[in-house]
């Protein structure tokens, strides 16, 4: 086991207890929470295996969906994004999932902007779409997805900075 | 063989994520109760779509056997108001023994002229089927004429819209008596003659056949009076009656046998002439 997979190991596990039991409880606003195990998500090398990769998105929304006691939206969130994440990357770096690490060592801020934005807004849209799952809840989901998406854009920004700082 | 698992495995993430996907739908459903709901709600939407759609395609393929079907029971519920419009106007006979002599059959009429003077349709169902001459033939909302030939399978009948066909008609809730003829152009413009002057008699009084004729249960709505015009020469009115249906236009008809046919020619031929 190499210190890569021990580190993804180790991260998703970390993700996912601290979801469930610090940031699924923060009601900030009163409903609002942020969703940071999306940073595993944005975070995971782009170079590795995609197939692996859906199974994992997979088996982080089932673990918090289990844990939490909410139905299924987590899993079909994260597994939708796991799915559709090459063609994000693609999207707002212009550089398919096969690109070695190293020449995404310094991508533009722009662009890490806009997958950050990418990811965490399409994840929260289907989150909301599929907690509420009826038209007359339109207003509500657009609502939720905005100011969840802010909220979590913000904290995912503040830690993935702090990260890659004490990274360097 | 190798293709399809090229295929397969070129699609591998696709079909990993739709496989996914579906149990984490199935997890769902199991979980919440609402989204239960709304997938048997979105569910029972499709298949009650699709199950309208099949339907519809082969309702289309049965309706020739449907409407042989509601022909069968229309021809039952046929008598029944042939009896209920007769019961009324019997004065005792059909009150005191509960008796209606008439039976209907149900046939389908598979040739009907109306362009020459003398018309005359042809029905599909003979001898065989107990048809005899002399019997009446009506439609749903009047009536069409009168059996005069009879093969095994098939059978003629005098159209009304024939001009030395004569009907014996009466006037609804009113004693005027009188009988119908075809006046030989619009299959459904009809001359009444034969009414007396002294009968009271006005435009939009119904018709209904009247009990002489042997052939006719007393009440089967005809047609309506259209037009009355007296003539002081004769005695007798000049009306014009509009029928209820074009008898040009009809594919089902229904033969009334009297089963009392056979005592009254007895007794009439025992009348001397």
């Amino acid at each position: 086991m190499n210190s890569y997979t021990l580190n993804t190991v180790i991260s998703f596990f970390s993700f996912l207890l601290l979801q469930v039991f610090v940031f699924n409880h923060i009601n900030f606003l009163g409903t609002i929470n942020p969703m940071l195990y999306l940073l595993f998500l944005i975070n995971y090398r782009f170079d590795q295996n995609q197939t692996f990769f859906i199974m994992l998105g997979f088996a982080l929304g089932f673990s918090i969906d289990l844990l939490s006691q909410t139905g299924g939206a987590h899993t079909i969130a994260a597994l939708t994004i796991s799915f559709f994440r090459p063609f994000i990357i693609k999207h707002s770096f212009g550089v398919i999932s096969e690109t070695p690490k190293s020449f995404q060592s310094s991508p533009k801020t722009l662009n890490r902007f806009l997958f950050l934005f990418l990811i965490i807004s399409i994840h929260h849209l289907i989150y909301f779409v599929v907690v509420y799952f009826s038209w007359d809840a339109l207003y509500l989901i657009l609502k939720n997805t905005f100011l969840s998406s802010i909220f979590s854009l913000i904290l995912i920004l503040l830690i993935n900075s702090l990260y890659r700082n004490s990274d360097d | 063989m190798q293709r399809i698992i090229n295929v397969l495995v070129q699609f591998k993430n696709l079909i990993l994520y739709l496989i996914l996907l579906g149990i984490s739908l199935l997890f769902i459903n199991s979980k919440s109760d609402f989204h239960q709901y709304k997938f048997e709600k979105y569910g029972l939407y499709l298949s009650g779509g699709l199950h309208d759609f099949s339907n519809n395609i082969s309702g289309y393929f049965d309706l020739k056997k449907e409407n042989l079907r509601l022909h069968k029971e229309n021809s039952t519920l046929k008598v029944l108001e042939l009896k209920s419009q007769a019961l009324p106007l019997y004065t005792n006979k059909t009150i005191v023994t509960g008796r209606f002599p008439f039976r209907v059959k149900n046939v389908r009429v598979i040739k009907n002229s109306f362009q020459n003077q003398r018309n005359y349709l042809i029905i599909d169902q003979g001898s065989e089927m107990g048809i005899r001459p002399e019997m009446a033939v009506i439609s749903a909302q009047g009536i069409l004429g009168i059996v005069k030939s009879v093969s095994k399978h098939y059978s003629n009948i005098i159209s009304i819209l024939h001009l030395d066909l004569k009907i014996n008609v009466q006037l609804k809730n009113k004693s005027a008596f009188g009988s119908l003829v075809w006046t030989g152009k619009d299959p459904k413009k009809f001359s009444l003659n034969d009414v007396i002057l002294s009968s009271d008699i006005k435009v939009g009084d119904t018709l209904i056949t009247g009990g002489m004729s042997s052939y006719f249960p007393l009440g089967i709505p005809v047609g309506q009076i259209s037009k009355v015009e007296t003539s002081p020469k004769n005695g007798y009115f000049k009306i014009s009656v509009e029928l209820f249906k074009d008898p040009s236009q009809v594919h089902y008809a229904y033969v009334i046998k009297n089963e009392d046919i056979d005592e009254l020619k007895v007794l009439k031929s025992g009348i001397p002439q």
